[in-house]
């Protein structure tokens, strides 16, 4: 997750557009890391040094690897470390803005570092998904905190959330700083009500396009059209990601929580809440709302 | 071999169809229901029974209890998300067949079916 979180700095910050952030999550499935972001990343060398040997590199025709050592700047062992390394998601978004002329080298290696040094915490400890620190760095940021009781709730929802987008739908996404309203206007949605020893309104929402490429992707089927299927499809991601809050819940916290049958909404406006979370993801296809209240509508 | 597909969700249906012709079931029966389920199972008494938990009208847990008193041998399988331990006590109070977690994948439905068909 330290890659949604890296693209969400980069949008925070100014650093790219969301155009360009979504052209990149998109690039990036096709672009290999390369080993002056690699050397950039490790500290092994600057984003001078690397700029300077993609130059020489038009010249000659010699490795980067090869060169890097030959102008003393790595030593072999270091190449081959970087070489054997595993390739973490944002260095191929780092990469993929590069090559897209959305960052320079140096631009890159500016950011990287400051978010390193801006996160609360590490890309070890995002790697493990038990770790308590990941959901309270996801509750820091959505503002859970200040929902009050319900606050624990929501970042448990929205931590489980997120690992059942990467695991079901893609890991091309960022997360986009969300908002708290009475009434939202929905395009296409779909709803589920969790019920039992907490009320929890639940839904996805999105325009038409958004709503059909979530649906293509959870299905695994190229849906073109916005009919029967492309609801069935989102709602019953919504169905599945709710199924499993509820049975880690009951499990963690011995709460029997139970789930109505998933409802769709077009072209309506969502009221009567008191307080409504629109939890936003972007994705290459659009954005993606999930919204999420701990009181039913009145 | 016949069989019932009991789910609110057309996607659901239809990828359990496209299996369930696949695996070489003759007659493929749909209820979007728990109601519905119930009324095709008594009239037509399929061989195995595919049910979700969550759904309009009757769920998953009472159409396999109205199902079990009408046939106690008939073969229900639950396929939901929720399996929280209250569902599965009561679907094994009622005498399920077998459990499906959601996703459905294609294995654990081909495990269950060839487990019928060797009469376990």
């Amino acid at each position: 997750m330290f890659t949604q979180f890296f693209g969400s700095y980069l949008l925070n910050n100014h650093l790219v557009t969301s155009e360009q952030l979504a052209q990149a999550l998109e690039l990036q499935k096709k672009v290999h890391v390369k080993l002056g972001v690699l050397a950039i990343n490790a500290g092994y060398m600057t984003a001078e040094q690397v700029d300077k040997l993609h130059k020489m590199q038009m010249h000659t025709d010699k490795r980067m690897g090869d060169l890097a050592v030959e102008m003393g700047y790595m030593t072999p062992d270091q190449v081959n470390e970087l070489l054997t390394s595993q390739k973490t998601g944002y260095l191929l978004l780092g990469q993929a803005l590069v090559e897209s002329g959305c960052m320079t080298n140096g631009q890159f290696a500016i950011a990287l570092d400051s978010y390193k040094r801006s996160a609360k915490i590490t890309e070890a400890e995002f790697a493990d998904e038990k770790a308590a620190s990941v959901r309270s760095v996801i509750s820091d940021f959505y503002g859970f905190s200040l929902a009050g009781t319900k606050g624990d709730l929501y970042a448990d929802y929205v931590s489980l959330l997120l690992k059942n987008i990467i695991r079901f739908i893609g890991d091309d996404f960022t997360l986009l700083p969300s908002s708290t309203v009475q009434l939202h206007a929905c395009k296409q949605a779909a709803i589920q009500v969790i019920k039992g020893s907490e009320q929890i309104f639940t839904a996805i929402e999105a325009s038409n396009d958004a709503f059909t490429a979530f649906a293509s992707r959870y299905a695994q089927e190229r849906f073109t059209e916005n009919d029967e299927y492309v609801k069935a499809s989102v709602g019953e991601f919504l169905n599945l990601h709710n199924g499993l809050f509820a049975v880690n819940t009951s499990n963690s916290l011995a709460v029997e929580l139970d789930l109505e049958p998933q409802d769709y909404e077009s072209d309506k406006i969502l009221n009567g809440f008191k307080n409504l979370f629109i939890v936003p993801i972007g994705f290459p296809f659009g954005t993606v709302n999930f919204l999420l209240s701990g009181e039913l509508p009145e | 071999m016949k069989a019932l597909v009991c789910d609110d969700s057309i996607l659901v249906r239809k990828k359990f169809k496209e299996l369930l012709t696949k695996i070489g079931f003759g007659t493929l029966l749909e209820a979007t229901d728990g109601e519905e389920a119930v009324r095709i199972y008594k009239a037509q008494q399929p061989d195995i029974v595919f049910m979700d938990i969550i759904m309009p009208k009757k769920t998953g847990l009472e159409a396999l209890k109205e199902i079990r008193a009408a046939n106690p041998n008939a073969k229900v399988v639950m396929a939901s998300s929720v399996g929280t331990q209250s569902h599965l006590k009561e679907a094994v109070d009622f005498g399920v067949y077998d459990f499906l977690q959601k996703p459905i994948e294609d294995a654990q439905v081909l495990k269950i079916v060839s487990n019928l068909a060797n009469g376990k």
